[in-house]
């Protein structure tokens, strides 16, 4: 992507930062250097980190910053080969069969024995097993994106292990084994993200495979630059103040603790509300937005006031 | 790959942190694309490729920050230390690059051909060189000697603190001691005696760095290693022994060892039964074929996540163990979803729940001794207890867990519930602190509940119970 800055790591990587803030995308340069390294180590990146700090909105910002299609694998349990690389078109198999079943007589006419049939039946072409009746499915498909794909495998911990023995090959190579038509390299190795919520840990052979990014909550400046990019509405105290409301809120023991994902849908809710400032009623009412547990808001709510004169102090 | 980047790798997996050699491989091409050109884009590059979970992440940048510290001159002058800093931070590291062939060290200003295969140098170069160094003060050439010297001398073998000084002296002999030493005694000669004095001064500030310098590398290449001691040390000793300072190391090792054997044991596994074929879903899955059986379905078995009940005998004759079983009764119930977990020293009381709102584990703890611990054990009152509480609750897919030493005071331990217990658990376990030679001495009731359980088996070091909780989840499964 960054064809002019073979001059140094540290353009590029800014590069990279400005493209991803272009497309709406506010990062680090720590971020910034991890899809720099999987570019050009062509290597898949591992992204973990608390659920909505923007692990698969990464993945879509890195396919917009490259122009390439984003393929998704979303993974759950049970997944398998023919859900995720190939299946075949068992239907228009049945129907080859049928016409095959048809020509054959024509094929046959004159064979002189069972020999020559058999024979003849060899020198016909045989497309029973081959690339036209192969149903691909995401990891094939980003295999055989002309131009190479930005393949994003998401939610890792949710799959079973064996799937992800599974993807060793892929991801190392960049190439899978279909028994019946033999090895499909990449095209264009494609630019493969996986997530981790952390659910259960990821195995070491894959993580060995793989960069590993973690993503932690973002700090007060990073996060006010997020809502400022991505809530453009909100008026820069009332910004101010309900960034420094959820880092506070963070640093209280919750069983779910509120992410960016839930800082942006604060903001617009505040500013479907019009509201102005943060007060400790505003607070009370929108709370069951930033958490999504009742007792985390039970708990919270002795707090709010404390957290409230805080967020407003943070302004002055 | 370059010798710089084997021994920060070294220091690495001293600080826990595991790298594989494809990693050390990848780093190597990191370093390559990304240069010496920025101390952040160095690190973060490296801690892609070499960290690969939050904690190593953590001790990753630790180790970063101790290794590249590029500051040992910098205390005397700290006026442009900034600047310097970053200069010696690049230049420091490429001066290492040759990786052993001396050759290469030719192009450094520094200590040059001084010391070559480690003998002491005296020859006239480096000597001019030191002095020079010294007397200019010029920093990020005294570095690299340093670092050189360090090379030379294999300081990365550190091991023990008692070495400091044999190092410091042969570093300080690699960069060109004797030949300090004689120009002060030559300066003296000629009666220059402010001149030598000087040298003097800097000789001893010279060697206070290196002494610094030293350390700070011990510190890096051995961090870990009295504590992996520790640990292992730890897991072996009786229960009962373990030492109050100790606790802090035993928890985290307890909450490792859970977390390891949940790992290990939780994942849900699906068997598949072939023979059985599901005919219902397979002719719906067929469907498009025209009912043609292209695609089989087998029926398949789930294995679920044990279910675990764990009792815990807190009385007084167990006080010394009753706080690792409890810890590890918490740790247990942090990473298992579905334990209960029970504590009893005359009545049971159930401490599920207070382990689940109680975040602090000392303060689980505690609460928990508080709350049933102090009296005389009473095992028939606690069966009866646990009988009224959760007898109900215990199938076959039960498992429970008895942590205790079985000594009821000489009143009746109930052995009847525990056998009704048995008979519907699918497995009963004993843990008894105890070695076996003890069971059935004086009060201890070993001998009538024995037979109402699956195993009876001592547990009386960390090790033990790891083993035998892993043999647990592994049956259970």
């Amino acid at each position: 992507m960054n064809q002019g800055a073979e001059g140094g790591a540290a353009p590029a990587i800014a590069s990279i930062r400005q493209g991803f803030e272009r497309s709406g995308y506010i990062c680090n340069d720590h971020i910034a250097t991890s899809i720099f390294l999987a570019e050009r180590l062509q290597k898949p990146l591992l992204v973990e980190g608390p659920p909505g700090v923007g692990k698969t909105e990464l993945a879509k910002a890195t396919a917009e910053l490259v122009g390439k299609p984003l393929i998704r694998l979303q993974c759950y349990e049970g997944l398998d080969e023919s859900k995720a690389l190939y299946e075949w078109k068992y239907g228009k198999q049945l129907l080859y069969t049928q016409v095959l079943k048809e020509k054959l007589g024509d094929l046959m006419q004159g064979a002189q024995g069972l020999k020559e049939s058999i024979s003849r039946l060899h020198d016909f072409d045989d497309t029973f097993f081959s690339e036209e009746f192969l149903e691909p499915r995401p990891l094939l498909k980003a295999l055989w994106q002309p131009g190479g794909a930005v393949l994003l495998i998401d939610e890792l911990d949710k799959s079973d292990d064996e799937f992800e023995a599974f993807l060793l090959e892929i991801l190392s190579d960049y190439q899978i084994s279909i028994p019946e038509l033999g090895t499909i390299k990449a095209r264009t190795p494609p630019i493969v993200f996986l997530t981790s919520n952390n659910t259960r840990e990821i195995g070491d052979a894959l993580k060995r495979r793989c960069l590993h990014l973690y993503i932690p909550f973002p700090d007060t400046e990073l996060e006010q630059r997020i809502i400022r990019a991505r809530v453009p509405e909100v008026e820069a105290r009332l910004r101010t103040q309900l960034v420094a409301f959820v880092q506070g809120l963070r640093s209280l023991d919750l069983k779910k603790l509120p992410a960016v994902s839930e800082t942006i849908d604060w903001a617009r809710t505040l500013v479907l509300l019009h509201a102005r400032e943060l007060d400790a009623d505003l607070v009370r009412r929108t709370l069951n937005v930033l958490l999504k547990f009742q007792d985390d808001i039970d708990n919270v709510d002795a707090e709010i006031n404390a957290l409230t004169t805080k967020a407003l102090a943070s302004v002055e | 790959m370059t010798e710089v980047l084997g021994d920060f790798i070294r220091a690495l997996r001293a600080a826990d942190v595991r790298v594989s050699t494809s990693e050390s491989i990848d780093a190597g091409n990191v370093v390559d694309l990304v240069g010496f050109g920025s101390r952040e884009v160095l690190r973060d590059g490296l801690s892609h490729v070499l960290a690969k979970s939050e904690d190593e992440k953590q001790a990753f940048r630790e180790t970063f920050d101790k290794f590249f510290a590029f500051d040992q001159f910098k205390s005397r002058e700290q006026g442009e230390a900034e600047e310097r800093d970053e200069e010696s931070d690049g230049e420091g590291e490429e001066g290492g690059d040759p990786s052993g062939q001396q050759g290469q060290s030719g192009g450094m200003p520094g200590p040059g051909g001084g010391g070559r295969e480690g003998e002491p140098a005296g020859d006239a170069a480096s000597l001019q060189d030191l002095v020079a160094m010294l007397e200019s003060g010029d920093q990020a050439a005294l570095q690299m000697a340093l670092a050189e010297a360090a090379r030379q001398a294999q300081l990365n073998r550190i091991r023990l603190f008692t070495q400091r000084g044999m190092y410091v002296r042969r570093m300080m002999e690699i960069m060109g001691l004797n030949g300090l030493q004689d120009e002060i005694e030559r300066r003296e000669g000629e009666g220059n005696q402010a001149g030598a004095d000087g040298l003097r001064g800097l000789r001893d500030q010279l060697r206070a760095d290196v002494r610094d310098y030293v350390e700070k590398q011990l510190e890096i290449f051995t961090a870990n290693s009295g504590r992996q001691l520790r640990e292992e040390v730890l897991s072996q000793v009786r229960l009962g022994n373990i030492d109050a300072r100790d606790m802090k190391i035993m928890r985290e090792l307890v909450a490792k060892m859970a977390k390891r054997l949940v790992a290990l044991h939780s994942r849900r596994r699906k068997v598949d039964r072939r023979g059985h074929l599901d005919v219902r879903r397979t002719i719906r899955a067929n469907v498009e074929f025209d009912g043609l059986m292209f695609h089989t379905i087998w029926k398949q078995k789930k294995i679920d996540r044990p279910k675990v009940m764990a009792i815990c005998d807190v009385s007084g004759s167990v006080a010394q163990v009753a706080r690792f079983l409890l810890m590890f009764l918490y740790s247990m119930q942090e990473v298992l979803p579905r334990v209960r977990s029970f504590a009893f020293s005359g009545q049971l009381g159930e401490t599920t729940k207070m382990f689940e709102s109680e975040r602090k584990i000392e303060e689980a703890i505690t609460k928990a001794l508080r709350e049933h611990g102090g009296g005389s054990t009473d095992y028939g009152q606690a069966f009866l207890d646990l009988e009224r509480l959760a007898l109900d609750d215990i199938d076959h897919r039960t498992t429970v867990l008895i942590l205790g030493d079985a000594r009821s005071n000489y009143g009746d331990p109930r052995g009847d519930i525990l056998k009704k217990i048995h008979a519907r658990a699918r497995r009963v376990i004993w843990l008894n602190p105890e070695p076996r030679s003890m069971w059935n001495s004086g009060d201890s009731e070993m001998r009538r509940l024995q037979p109402y359980c699956d195993t009876a088996k001592t547990c009386a070091s960390l090790k033990d119970l790891e083993r035998v909780v892993s043999e647990l989840l592994r049956h259970a499964a």
